[in-house]
């Protein structure tokens, strides 16, 4: 991995050119503007953050903004910026949770909201073990892809970390521009700090199903999920995005993709791991 | 439309063939789109410089259809990529 330097606060000045991409929170208020510097690639995070990429991915430097705290900025590195700049270095980092099923392990992908962290912590409360909550790096292997651990906490919103979790269950400090816990892991939360081989990917509905449903998605369909849920740097830079293109294909032909949906109730839950543990240890999986 | 033209592949576009689908990535706006073999085949087939009455007899060779079929469906199928610049 890259090498991470964390500068002074600095106040964000107006940067006079334009944005080569955007993107924005729901509410359409930027949330990320990116511009294209002569070192790399610059990430701003307005009023929170600015970070830089260098070209090849491999070293990022940040500067709060004044009165940002600590917990915020290493938050936005940690979710936002590393697995953009891990995409830039070549690596494949998705939108997924991942936990451990039965020394491999199945990952989780879904756009914010859909509920892929409350799934691996509704797994990891439950005598299993997560990898990530998000920003799930593979590596390709012999044979398939290894999913790789990242940071050992998962983020919840109050009603989740109120249903697995106790009040006090360690955490990490708040940030300031979200009401989403970073519960860390322990004995109630268990972490696996190892890699493990990926033996499926569910794709995460959006909760219009009555009931648990699991349904195969053929290699091109694969392929299309894979590349929503991907994160890449650079939209601008075809030949890199060729490289991830084919990087997803390679994967989209290796590992089994599902879609996963399923109502939107914690009751639900314990049925979706049963659905989830039993297909994913089907023969035509491992 | 012309039954002897021939179209070229959008230097914006690559494409990944995931048998029996494909997969096309239109560079210029990010948008990925999927084909079904049917779709599929006809991109490899147009890949191939295969003019308009090409395709149309592969296709009736390969697949169980009435040429009046066969032929609405692959101009709406090439009116549609072409719209979308996929196809120059």
């Amino acid at each position: 991995m890259g090498q991470y330097v964390l500068s002074e606060a600095h106040k964000q000045t107006p940067i006079t050119i334009s944005p080569f991409h955007v993107s924005n929170l729901p509410d359409g208020q930027p949330w990320t503007e990116f511009y294209r510097t002569s070192a790399g690639i610059l990430l701003r995070f307005p009023k929170l953050a600015d970070f830089e990429v260098s070209a090849d991915g491999a070293l990022i430097s940040s500067r709060p903004a004044p009165g940002i705290p600590d917990a915020t900025v290493e938050h936005l590195y940690l979710n936002q910026v590393l697995p953009l700049a891990l995409s830039k270095a070549g690596k494949l980092v998705l939108h997924a949770s991942a936990v451990e099923l039965d020394s491999g392990a199945v990952a989780f992908l879904a756009e914010a909201g859909r509920g892929k962290s409350t799934l691996a912590a509704a797994f990891a409360t439950n005598g299993w073990r997560f990898l990530t909550d998000d920003g799930l790096v593979l590596d390709p292997k012999d044979n398939g892809y290894l999913a790789m651990p990242s940071h050992p906490s998962i983020r919840l919103w109050r009603d989740s970390h109120e249903r697995f979790l106790t009040a006090d269950a360690p955490a990490a400090p708040p940030i300031s521009y979200s009401s989403k816990a970073r519960l860390l892991a322990d004995s109630d939360l268990k972490y696996c700090n190892e890699p493990r081989s990926l033996r499926a990917l569910y794709c995460l509905g959006c909760g219009t199903a009555s009931s648990v449903s699991i349904e195969r998605l053929s290699a091109a369909e694969s392929l299309v999920q894979l590349a929503k849920h991907a994160f890449l740097l650079d939209i601008e830079d075809r030949k890199l995005i060729n490289t991830h293109f084919d990087r997803l294909a390679d994967l989209a032909e290796r590992i089994p993709c599902f879609d996963l949906d399923y109502p939107r109730e914690f009751s639900e839950l314990p049925g979706v791991r049963r659905a989830v543990v039993g297909h994913a240890m089907e023969a035509e999986l491992s | 439309m012309d039954l002897n033209r021939t179209f070229n592949i959008s230097p914006d576009v690559t494409s990944r063939a995931l048998d029996p689908e494909v997969v096309i990535l239109d560079l210029a706006s990010g948008t990925y789109f999927g084909l079904d073999p049917v779709g599929a085949r006809v991109w490899q087939l147009l890949s191939d410089g295969k003019t308009i009455a090409e395709v149309y007899d592969l296709l009736l060779s390969e697949f169980c259809v009435s040429r009046d079929v066969l032929e609405q469906d692959v101009l709406n199928f090439l009116s549609d990529l072409e719209k979308k610049r996929l196809i120059i």
